[in-house]
């Protein structure tokens, strides 16, 4: 479990250091597209009403 | 991304839907007192990928009555207590050193959360502060030095590492300047 725990850290540092060398190495309009698909998203979501989701719900059925 | 100098950075992402709500929330704030953003705001403004539900701002203590003015301006734009609703409760929240919680409409995501400087490490990173010119206005956050060292040696949670991982990285600061804050923590009973 410990050494499952490690390798996934291990992982998701190496993402993050790939990202911060994408952001130094590309413009800000860029970088923050991307992200902002990641927090817009994640913002449209928590803002969804009950009604909402039910509608989407029965939709996706 | 360009450091205009020690206090000032220009940032010119196009700015996200919790950029904007922060910027329409410190709009309103900055006319009642000071503040600083702190924690994870702070990565993310600098391009961390992930997300967050609320947003930590220190400020220095309101009287009851400067509290009164701003919490009828921010009503009156739109924003909510989270919680709590009783203006008496929310400024006693605040006095306690308590946070509170403010949000758009009926919506309590995303959510600025609010606290009064309580001691020298609250006021070092409201002294500390940085500008940070957006295309649509000025923020203000505490330095990501204080940001990463707060968060590497005393939050420690797997977030917190990631989050200061990102900024000592983007922002290259050496391993030494974040261990300087040791005793300062210590002192202030954070370690």
């Amino acid at each position: 479990m410990e050494d499952f725990r490690a390798t996934n850290q291990k992982q998701r540092d190496e993402f993050i250091d790939f990202w911060v060398d994408y952001v130094k190495t590309h413009s800000d309009e860029e970088w923050s597209r991307q992200q902002n698909m990641l927090i817009n998203s994640g913002l449209k979501s928590a803002r969804l009403s009950r009604e909402e989701i039910l509608k989407f719900r029965m939709t996706k059925a | 991304m360009k450091i205009i100098d020690e206090h000032t950075i220009q940032i010119d992402r196009d700015l996200s839907d919790l950029d904007l709500f922060v910027l329409e929330f410190v709009k309103i704030m900055e006319k009642y007192t000071p503040y600083t953003l702190v924690s994870g705001y702070v990565a993310l403004l600098f391009g961390r990928s992930r997300n967050t539900e609320d947003v930590d701002m220190f400020i220095t203590r309101l009287t009851k009555q400067q509290f009164h003015d701003f919490y009828a301006d921010i009503k009156n734009n739109g924003f909510k207590s989270v919680l709590v609703e009783s203006e008496e409760e929310l400024f006693s929240m605040l006095t306690d050193n308590l946070s509170v919680r403010f949000g758009k409409g009926e919506s309590p995501i995303p959510n600025m959360e609010v606290k009064f400087v309580r001691d020298y490490l609250d006021i070092l990173s409201l002294q500390s502060k940085m500008k940070v010119i957006t295309k649509q206005g000025n923020l203000y956050i505490s330095s990501p030095e204080l940001q990463v060292a707060y968060k590497k040696l005393v939050l420690m949670s797997p977030k917190d590492m990631e989050d200061a991982r990102h900024l000592q990285r983007l922002f290259e600061i050496p391993e030494e300047n974040i261990n300087k804050y040791q005793e300062l923590f210590r002192r202030y009973g954070r370690l």
